[in-house]
């Protein structure tokens, strides 16, 4: 049910693979509010990162609805308000939707500044001086202003990964969605990129995060989503999560993380 | 006693130096005109190849416009004609003998197609030198697409994730992310490509395109010696290809040191 503060309504969402024979999700139905951070958390293989690839339709959901901004973009075509059918315009559906992926996946072949101004330019239509103006205040906000003309290779990982998210909030997104953003990483640069991500969420910016960072599950996160065999198991504060986990699944999972 | 190699059979041939250095110019221009168009119409038979345009997409979609999984319609509703048709195409090319594919061009083909019979540089006649390179290149075509292609999908997949996931449509992806990486990945095999083709262009000397082989032939009906020629023409073959490949060698170990920096 959509309320006001709603942004995504999630409907039992379906993805399956091999005409069902393995059911990557299967049937999750969740509400994301405006300025939740939302942490996904559960064992490898449970469906986390397909959960996420959906929103932003990387993956093509089998079944179930995904509403964002009031139009199922489950949906090749929708009614719009004068009831016209129209094709769903997905390039502008996911420039509302920054993803910061695990492996960066920064232009190697475009310096830090070309990587953060080419979709503003090319796909916002925005001028190159307003562009770069902006991409370099973002790269100030995480202390890479100096590192503007050099390519992604002279860059550490956490450098790499602060990079990939200022790239994704250059286009303004609604909501930003973080798919193991530091699993990569060594684990002295774990902590400067989850700085940058709690800034994001003190900010207000609406955020989903699969992460086994419990501690900033904890800390940061607003709500946590327990996910297992492709459901929904579980979800609540990280409070009730981490403290008062009901299934046994939970239970188990935290024992091995904790 | 006959020997194989007579040193005045050499200076029999010395008059026809002349044809030699000719039938070079035609060997290299042939080469770098086939490798050219070869690459252009590998690039849109391999774009044709990965492309997505799937006319009958809308047969998969149920009545709430979720995609079908299963079905005759969902079958249907993946196909896509440009790939099938550019599949053939490769398939057809790479399966047949090259001089078979230059016949059909210039005794078919070009046989309806009246072209101008004028001379570039004065000496080569462009209706030979003209259906010799279209032949020649839609053959490099085909293998050159399967090369591009493979350079394509060399590149990781998060780059289109990443390029996608920032509002770049498929095309804008292709043509900033994907193609400029691919394309620096694939610069020495379409080198070599060049390579190959030039020793493949002697072939066209059976449709009178007047390159190194045809001197040789020239040089032959004149003086009656056919060993000596088809060595100045093995010297001139080997000239060509070996410093290119290489230079080819020595670009590619500096591009992949680049790499690594
Ligand atoms: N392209 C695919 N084909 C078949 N199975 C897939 C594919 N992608 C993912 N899966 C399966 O879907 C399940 C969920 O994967 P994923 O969402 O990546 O899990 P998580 O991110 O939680 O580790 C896994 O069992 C995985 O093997
Ligand atoms: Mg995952």
């Amino acid at each position: 049910m959509a309320t006001r503060d709603s942004l995504i309504q999630v409907t039992d969402l379906k993805k399956h693979y091999h005409m069902g024979a393995i059911k990557a999700l299967d049937g999750v139905t969740v509400d994301i509010n405006r300025g939740d951070v939302m942490v996904v958390i559960g064992p490898s293989g449970s469906g986390k990162s397909t959960f996420l690839r959906s929103l932003n339709l990387l993956e093509e959901p089998t079944g179930g609805a995904i509403v964002f901004d009031g139009v199922d973009i489950t949906r090749k075509k929708y009614k719009d308000q004068s009831g016209k059918m129209v094709k769903l315009d997905i390039d502008a559906l996911r420039q509302k939707m920054g993803m910061v992926f695990q492996h960066f996946n920064l232009f190697p072949h475009k310096t830090i500044l070309e990587n953060m101004t080419l979709a503003p330019v090319k796909v916002k239509g925005m001028g190159r001086a307003d562009a770069e103006k902006k991409a370099l205040a973002l790269l100030d906000r995480v202390g890479l202003q100096d590192r503007a003309s050099a390519y992604p290779i002279q860059l550490s990982g956490g450098q790499k990964q602060r990079v990939a998210i200022v790239r994704a909030l250059a286009m303004e997104p609604e909501v930003m969605l973080f798919d193991e953003p530091t699993s990569a990483l060594d684990p002295e640069m774990v902590g400067e990129v989850l700085d940058v991500m709690k800034e994001l969420a003190k900010e207000g910016m609406t955020m989903v995060v699969v992460t086994h960072e419990m501690g900033f599950a904890r800390e940061v996160g607003n709500r946590v989503l327990f996910m297992a065999d492709g459901m929904l198991l579980e979800q609540g504060s990280p409070k009730e999560i981490f403290e008062n986990p009901k299934s046994p699944r939970l239970q188990d999972f935290l024992a091995k993380v904790l | 006693m006959d020997q194989f190699v007579q040193l005045d059979n050499f200076s029999k041939i010395a008059p026809y130096a002349q044809l030699f250095k000719q039938g070079m110019l035609v060997t290299i221009l042939l080469s770098l005109f086939t490798v050219v168009i070869g690459f252009c119409i590998a690039l849109v038979l391999a774009l044709m190849r990965m492309s997505n345009i799937r006319p009958f997409r809308s047969l998969g979609l149920d009545e709430n416009g979720h995609l079908r999984e299963r079905g005759f319609l969902a079958l249907v509703s993946r196909f896509n004609p440009l790939s099938f048709l550019a599949t053939a195409y490769v398939e057809i090319l790479r399966s047949t003998p090259v001089l078979v594919q230059i016949f059909i061009v210039y005794y078919g083909v070009f046989s309806l197609i009246k072209l101008p019979s004028f001379q570039m540089f004065g000496f080569i006649k462009f209706d030979r030198f003209f259906p010799g390179v279209v032949a020649l290149g839609m053959n490099s075509g085909a293998y050159l697409c399967e090369i591009i292609r493979a350079g394509i999908q060399s590149i990781d997949g998060g780059q289109t994730e990443a390029a996608r996931s920032l509002g770049l449509s498929q095309t804008q992806n292709l043509r900033y992310i994907i193609l400029p990486q691919a394309l620096k990945n694939i610069l020495p095999a379409i080198a070599n490509e060049f390579v190959v083709i030039i020793k493949e262009s002697a072939i066209t000397y059976t449709i009178g395109v007047q390159d190194i082989m045809s001197a040789v032939n020239a040089v032959k009906g004149a003086t009656f010696v056919i060993v000596e020629p088809l060595l100045v023409a093995t010297a001139v073959y080997f000239c060509l290809c070996f410093p290119t490949s290489k230079i080819i060698a020595y670009f590619e170990r500096r591009m992949s040191h680049g790499d690594k920096r």
